[in-house]
């Protein structure tokens, strides 16, 4: 990714603080379950797509008939593509997935076809929420969703006690900010 | 102890009820549907049902008003209804984002007033939290008492007259109503319009498709300039201390009020139709207007003037967007990301249409005439043009499409057909997302998208294609501005 590592070059103002676990430019990475929940979550959507795909070629003929071998086509091309993508994107997503907690931001690099660089600054935050859907239940992972007034970061994949341990820095983080800004604070 | 303010001022302290119009208000909705049902389904006891259903409705909606009470305090405005369904809502004028005056028919009827509380919530941002009926002057009168505990710092009085920067004539309003909806939208307007013309010439009397035509044009073009026309007629834009007010409408008509630090973006737009005029509009991103009607919630501070009263008006109304930034344009890689992106969406546009080409090729080749000479290639020359107008398309976007940054502002310029310049605050950004895609990162750039707290809730603004280090610096300022201090968390929190 062409991105410079720190954004622009300007330091967060803990200087990035690596934690444990973090790699040299502060930044963490997933752990490789990761990988494990998306084929499991990828092998149902494609499951499905495939039932579509069989009940079209077995009952559709009637209705579709001038249409019916193009769209016959179009489908088996679509999961071709669903294929590919199924089998490269969960590696690839664990290889690219990169996001750092510093005391004044949050910042998350991602992608699989399109990188993104995600920035929020702590003092936007407005709830930290923990998820867990069913296949990451299993897996024993959770996303960690930060909302701000203007939208929602997700860290996903993150296994439950780090997810626990990244909500709770987030709030103890957002909790020192609001401390700090109640009447007398500055006195203290 | 319980007045109604049809005929006891507001006090402090003092649990007052809305005006007894509000049951007639509320009631009138449930009139016309039993009424329509009656119509329908009129036989033997099913009107007298129906009658039934609307008393219990009446006498529902005046138990709520018995029951609902209105108590202005110190900090805070308490609405507590005591029914079946118990509510108290406590909305302090700490966090209340605009307090705002409309009145339709029935209130002109009662001689009452709609007062509308908004608090600055991304949640729920599309309605009012709080709707109250009053008489006219009640609601002015707690309207402007609210307006100056909002805007503590307001030292101009309420009623010390404020000439208008810029005044509307009511032509400037239907060239309003006219021509600020998008091209896009009055693009395909007229061509509803055209097959329906089309319709009429080809068949013998009026059918149903010229009729669904004609109706679509109405929907997708008429109504909403007609509607816009009504919206702001006589419209009023001025600034008193920190606070703009608008005045405006037709048959409902709006008395809105916002303190200027409640801006997080300002949008200046020009229209294809207006840019042939000269013309460009000025929207602000305000949260907390929502009257809960369903009109456009971004307040319009310019309706489509001259460029140069425009820019007049946007420096003497909100001089805090304006600092003259330059501005750049897309460095020449993005040209390469321009290009094949056309060349995709080209090639997609003539892989679809190539099996319809054929099929009305071969139906069409028979007919004699001009129409068997016309039709069959209709398709293939409309998607050589279509591919054409890509083209254009993308050359006019590498061309317009332009960001700049400032100390304290920051912009993006966007829009082939319809041009909208964005200029935001670096301390209203809540969150920076920086994408590049297969094609982008093959020619080193990248797209920004700014979320911010809109009208709507959250929205986003997206740049065009730069240097991903540069779109960062967006970022960055928004992180130098909280650590150096220099941003006020108490002017702009949410």
């Amino acid at each position: 990714m062409s991105f410079p590592g720190q954004v622009n070059g300007q330091a967060p103002v803990d200087g990035g603080s690596p934690e444990p676990g973090a790699g040299a430019d502060g930044y963490r990475r997933l752990n490789r379950k990761c990988m494990l929940s998306m084929y499991i979550s990828y092998a149902v959507w494609y499951a499905v797509l495939l039932a579509a795909y069989i009940l079209t070629r077995t009952y559709a003929e009637g209705f579709l008939s001038p249409y019916y071998d193009l769209i016959g086509y179009a489908f088996l091309l679509v999961l071709a593509i669903a294929l590919v993508y199924a089998a490269v994107a969960p590696p690839v997503f664990y290889a690219r997935y990169r996001y750092r907690i510093t005391a004044d931001r949050v910042d998350v690099r991602c992608g699989v076809l399109f990188i993104r660089h995600t920035l929020v600054p702590i003092e936007r935050v407005h709830q930290v929420e923990i998820t867990r859907g069913p296949i990451n239940n299993l897996l024993g992972l959770a996303d960690v969703t930060i909302t701000t007034a203007g939208g929602e970061a997700t860290i996903r994949y993150l296994e439950v006690d780090e997810a626990e341990k990244v909500a709770d820095r987030l709030n103890s983080l957002i909790g020192r900010m609001l401390r700090e800004r109640m009447p007398g604070a500055a006195d203290e | 102890m319980t007045g109604t303010a049809a005929d006891v001022p507001a006090r402090q302290g003092e649990k007052i009820r809305c005006h007894p119009s509000i049951i007639v208000e509320r009631s009138l909705s449930a009139l016309v549907v039993l009424a329509v049902l009656a119509t329908q389904l009129g036989q033997g006891a099913v009107p007298a049902v129906f009658a039934l259903l609307f008393v219990a409705v009446v006498l529902f909606n005046y138990r709520q008003w018995s029951r609902t009470t209105v108590q202005f305090n110190a900090t805070d405005v308490v609405v507590e209804r005591d029914t079946l369904f118990k509510m108290k809502k406590t909305l302090p004028y700490a966090k209340m984002a605009s307090v705002n005056v409309n009145r339709g028919i029935v209130n002109r009827v009662f001689g009452t007033s709609r007062l509308q509380i908004n608090i600055n919530s991304g949640s729920g941002a599309t309605v009012p939290e709080a709707v109250l009926t009053f008489r006219e002057d009640v609601a002015e009168e707690i309207r402007a008492g609210l307006a100056e505990r909002l805007c503590g710092r307001e030292t101009v009085s309420e009623d010390e007259p404020v000439e208008p920067v810029v005044t509307f004539s009511p032509a400037d309003v239907i060239v309003h109503g006219l021509f600020s909806v998008s091209t896009y939208q009055t693009a395909s307007g007229f061509a509803f319009l055209a097959y329906s013309a089309f319709q009429l010439y080809t068949s013998a009397g009026v059918g149903g498709g010229a009729l669904v035509s004609l109706l679509m044009f109405f929907v997708v073009q008429l109504a909403p300039s007609v509607s816009l026309i009504f919206h702001y007629y006589n419209y009023r834009v001025y600034r008193r201390g920190d606070t703009i007010h608008l005045e405006h409408g037709l048959i409902r008509t709006y008395t809105t009020s916002f303190d200027v630090s409640r801006i997080n973006a300002v949008r200046v737009k020009r229209t294809l139709a207006a840019r042939l005029l000269g013309r460009s509009c000025i929207e602000a991103e305000v949260v907390g207007l929502a009257s809960g009607s369903g009109e456009s919630l971004r307040p319009v501070l310019c309706l489509l003037k001259d460029d140069a009263t425009q820019q007049r008006l946007l420096e003497e109304l909100v001089p805090e967007f304006v600092d003259g930034h330059a501005r750049e344009r897309q460095p020449e890689e993005a040209k390469g990301v321009l290009l094949v992106r056309a060349a995709i969406a080209s090639l997609v546009l003539v892989l679809a249409a190539a099996y319809p080409s054929v099929y009305v090729y071969r139906e069409t080749a028979a007919i004699p005439g001009i129409a068997g000479t016309v039709l069959p290639f209709a398709l293939p020359l409309a998607t050589a043009a279509a591919a054409l107008a890509i083209c254009y398309a993308t050359y006019v976007s590498y061309r317009v499409t332009e960001f700049g940054t400032g100390a304290d502002l920051f912009s993006f310029v966007n829009g082939a057909v319809d041009r909208e310049t964005v200029v935001m605050n670096y301390d209203k950004v809540q969150m920076v997302r920086i994408t590049q895609g297969p094609v982008a990162r093959l020619f080193g750039v990248a797209r920004g998208r700014v979320y911010l707290l809109s009208a709507v809730g959250g929205a986003s603004v997206s740049s065009g294609y730069f240097a991903g280090s540069r779109l960062a610096a967006i970022g960055e300022t928004v992180m130098e501005r909280i650590a150096s201090g220099e941003y006020d968390w108490r002017k702009n929190s949410v």
